[in-house]
C-alpha cells in the first residue's frame, strides 16, 4: 500500500502566493483552472523534477501525466536536450544579432515536418496560432474563422468567447461555431458565406476539456481540406498540445492530409520555451509582410534544445513509443477499473489519452478517484486529456495501475 | 452594458423575490406587516409580471399577476427599473382602497429590504444583521444569475454550454439553493434536489460575504479552499461566467 499524500507546504506557499500573485497560480496549473478537487488532495508547487517524475514541495513524489501539460515529453532534464541547451548557453542566448542555430532549427523542422516549407519561432502556442490566424486574414483579405465547438487555441481575444471576462463582442463577431466531424456543417457555413471565410482553425481530433475524446470520422479531414481549397480558405492546424505526439511529420500528416498552416509549441523543445509556426510556401511571403516579434523570440537556447530534442525524437520514433505506452497503460487502467466493478472510458490517442468514469454522470465519482490517485503519487487530472513522456518506464506503468487499485479500493470504502 | 429588460426580471425576480425571505428572516419584517393580509401585482409591459400575496406574516411571489389586489402597471422595463430605483412612482390601476397597504406596509418591507441588500458598515458591524443580510443576497444572486442567464444576450452565451442539470449553491450552515438548467432555460429552486450534478459550495458567511462585496477573488478562493467545486465542473464555469455579470446589473 501506498503512502497517502498530505501536502501543508503546498497550502502554506498558495497562501503566500495568493497574497502577491493574481489567484495564487494562475491558468491551467492553477487549482481553479485545473480542477483540483478537492484542493487539499493536490500538490500546488513543485520542488525538482527528472525523468517522468516530479516532487512537490512537501517532499512527494509523482508519476507525472500531465508533463506539465505537454512539454515534457522526453523525460524532464533530458541529458541530450539539456547538454544543448548549456553548449548554446555559453555562446550566447538573448543577442542582439540571432544566432544561426535559428536556420538549423528551422531547417530541421522544414525536414520533419510534411506540410512545413518555413518555420517562424514565438513563444507560446497563443502566439502562432494568433499568427496563423492573422496571416490567413491578411492572405485572404476577409474577416470570418470558422471553428469547431469544444476547441482550445490560446488565449488571445480571438479565441475566447464573448462571455469572458474582458472579451468583447467585436473580438469574436466574426467567429462561426460549428460541430466537431460535422462536414455537411462545414459546406454549410461556406454556402452562406461565400467568399468570406479566411481560415478553418481546428485541432487534429477533438481533445477538449470535460468530454471524452473524439477522433475525426472517417474521410472527415479529407473533406474539410477539400472544402477549404475549393473557398480559398487556409487551413490551420494547431498542433500546439498533440504535435509530435501522433507524428513526427504532423499531426496532419497522422490523419493524411496536409495543413496550409500548422502550429507547434509544447512537445518541441521538451520544455524549453519556444513555439513554431509552419507552412506552405504560398503562406510565406504574406508571413514576411506582417509586424509581429517579440523580445525574447530568436533567443538561441531553446532553438538549440529543440533540435536536440527533435534529433532524439526522430532516432527513438518517439510518437509510437508514446502510443504504445499510453496503450499499455489504458489497459491496465481499464482492467483495474472493471477488476472493481467500474467503467473507465479511455479516449482520444493513447500518447494524450483522456479519462472518465462512466458510471456516475455527475463526475463526482470520477473526482474522488484522480483525488485518491493524486495522494499516492500519481498525477492525473480530473478534465483535461494526459501526456505520456518517452522516459515512462514498465516499472511506473505498473506501479501506476498498482496506486490506481489502491484508489478503487478507496473510493469503494466511502 | 445592461439591457434593460433584464435588469427588469432580475428587479422583479431576484430583488422584489427576496421578500419572501425577508418575511421568513427579518422578525421586523413580520412587525411591519402586522395581521395585515393583501396582494400586489406588478405589470411591465414588455417585461415580467408577478404578485407578491402577504398573509398571516409570510409572503410568497408568483408569476403574473391577474388576482392581486393593487395593481401596478408599468410602461416599459426602464419605468420599472425607475420604481426600484424610486425614480418612478407608479400609478395603481386597480384596489384603491388597499392604498394605505402600499404606502404604509409594502414601502416599509421594500426600505427595509433596500437596508439589508445595500447595508451601511455599522448595520455590518451586527453579526446577526450580517448573517440575515448575507442570507437575502445570497438568494438575490441566485435568483439574478437565472435572470441573466435567461434574458442577457452574453448570459444567455454562457446558458447555451450548460449542460442540463441542477447546480447546487450553498454557504455551508447557511442558505441554499439550486439552479436548474434545461436546454439551456436556467430555473431557480429554493430546495436542492437530492441528485444534484455540480456544486459550488462557500466555507462560510464571511467567504461568501467577501466574495458578493468583492473583496476576494473567487478563483484564488477555490485554491484557499474558501469555495468548493465539483460534479460537472463546466456548469459551475459557465454559471460562475454568469455570476460575473450579476454585479454588473445589482452594483
Amino acid at each position: 500500500m501506498h503512502e497517502v499524500y498530505t501536502h501543508p507546504n503546498s497550502q502554506a506557499q498558495f497562501r503566500r502566493a495568493a497574497k502577491v500573485i493574481p489567484s495564487g497560480v494562475y491558468g491551467h496549473l492553477g487549482p481553479a483552472e485545473g480542477c483540483f478537487i478537492p484542493v487539499e488532495a493536490f500538490p500546488l508547487f513543485s520542488d525538482h523534477a527528472k525523468g517522468s517524475y516530479f516532487w512537490d514541495v512537501d517532499g512527494h513524489r509523482y508519476i507525472d501525466y500531465m508533463c506539465a501539460f505537454g512539454p515534457n515529453i522526453l523525460g524532464y532534464n533530458d541529458p541530450d536536450v539539456d547538454e544543448a541547451a548549456r553548449k548554446q548557453r555559453e555562446k550566447g542566448d538573448c543577442t542582439t544579432s540571432p544566432s544561426t542555430v535559428m536556420i538549423d532549427f528551422a531547417e530541421l523542422l522544414v525536414d520533419t515536418v510534411k506540410s512545413a516549407d518555413w518555420a517562424f519561432f514565438a513563444k507560446n502556442g497563443n502566439d502562432v496560432t494568433t499568427l496563423a490566424i492573422m496571416a490567413s486574414r491578411a492572405y485572404t483579405h476577409r474577416k470570418k474563422i470558422v471553428f469547431f465547438k469544444g476547441y482550445y487555441h490560446g488565449v488571445a481575444p480571438w479565441t475566447q468567447k464573448i462571455d469572458y471576462a474582458g472579451v468583447i463582442e467585436e473580438d469574436v463577431a466574426n467567429n462561426i461555431y460549428i460541430p466537431w466531424n460535422d462536414a455537411a456543417a462545414l459546406e454549410r457555413v461556406f454556402a452562406e458565406h461565400k467568399d468570406e471565410i479566411a481560415a478553418v482553425i481546428a485541432q487534429p481530433y477533438m481533445h477538449g476539456n470535460f468530454m471524452d475524446n473524439e477522433l475525426p470520422a472517417k474521410g472527415f479531414w479529407q473533406k474539410v481540406r477539400k472544402l477549404c481549397t475549393e473557398n480559398d480558405t487556409v487551413l490551420v492546424v494547431d498542433d500546439v498540445r498533440a504535435g509530435f505526439r501522433l507524428d513526427m511529420a504532423g499531426s496532419d500528416h497522422y490523419f493524411g492530409f496536409e495543413a496550409d498552416l500548422i502550429c507547434f509549441c509544447k512537445a518541441i523543445a521538451n520544455g524549453y520555451n519556444v513555439s513554431a509556426l509552419c507552412g506552405k510556401e504560398f503562406m510565406k511571403n504574406t508571413i514576411s509582410s506582417m509586424s509581429y516579434t517579440g523580445s525574447y523570440w530568436m533567443s538561441a537556447v531553446p532553438f538549440a534544445a529543440g533540435i536536440a530534442c527533435i534529433e532524439k525524437m526522430k532516432k527513438l520514433n518517439c510518437p509510437q513509443i508514446l502510443i504504445d505506452k499510453g496503450g499499455q497503460l489504458k489497459r491496465g487502467l481499464v482492467k483495474a477499473a472493471a477488476d472493481y466493478g467500474y467503467d473507465l472510458r479511455v479516449t482520444g490517442v493513447p500518447s494524450l489519452f483522456y479519462m472518465r468514469l462512466a458510471d456516475d454522470p455527475t463526475l463526482m465519482l470520477h473526482q474522488a478517484w484522480i483525488a485518491e490517485c493524486v495522494k499516492r503519487g500519481v498525477f492525473f487530472t480530473n478534465h483535461h486529456n494526459h501526456f505520456i513522456n518517452a522516459a515512462l518506464t514498465d516499472a511506473d506503468i505498473a506501479e501506476t495501475v498498482e496506486i490506481a487499485r489502491e484508489a478503487f479500493e478507496a473510493i469503494q470504502k466511502k | 452594458m445592461r439591457d434593460a429588460k433584464t435588469l427588469a426580471y432580475i428587479n422583479m425576480f431576484a430583488v422584489l423575490g427576496a421578500i419572501p425571505t425577508l418575511m421568513e428572516i427579518v422578525p421586523e419584517a413580520k412587525t411591519i406587516l402586522g395581521k395585515s393580509a393583501c396582494s400586489v401585482g406588478i405589470a411591465v409591459k414588455g417585461g415580467p409580471s408577478a404578485t407578491l400575496t402577504f398573509a398571516s406574516g409570510h409572503c410568497v411571489m408568483k408569476e403574473g399577476c391577474e388576482d392581486c389586489a393593487i395593481k401596478l402597471p408599468l410602461g416599459s422595463p426602464e419605468k420599472f427599473n425607475g420604481m426600484i430605483d424610486g425614480t418612478v412612482t407608479p400609478i395603481p390601476s386597480r384596489g384603491f382602497t388597499h392604498l394605505p397597504f402600499l404606502l404604509k406596509k409594502f414601502m416599509k418591507i421594500t426600505d427595509l429590504l433596500s437596508q439589508y441588500l445595500r447595508p451601511s458598515e455599522e448595520d455590518l458591524a451586527d453579526a446577526e444583521f450580517k448573517k440575515r443580510s448575507t442570507t437575502l443576497m445570497f438568494g438575490v444572486i441566485a435568483r439574478a444569475i437565472v435572470q441573466i442567464g435567461n434574458h442577457d444576450k452574453v448570459g444567455m452565451a454562457s446558458a447555451s454550454y450548460i449542460t442540463d442539470g441542477a447546480v447546487k449553491m450553498a454557504i455551508e450552515n447557511g442558505p441554499s439553493a439550486a439552479i436548474l438548467c434545461k436546454n439551456h432555460h436556467l430555473g431557480y429552486s429554493k430546495k436542492v434536489p437530492e441528485k444534484f450534478t455540480s456544486y459550488m459550495t462557500f466555507a462560510d458567511m464571511e467567504t461568501a460575504r467577501d466574495l458578493f462585496d468583492g473583496k476576494i477573488n473567487s478563483v484564488a478562493t477555490v485554491g484557499l479552499g474558501g469555495v468548493r467545486i465539483g460534479g460537472m465542473v463546466s456548469q459551475v464555469d459557465n454559471v460562475n461566467r454568469i455570476l460575473d455579470r450579476v454585479a454588473l446589473y445589482l452594483a
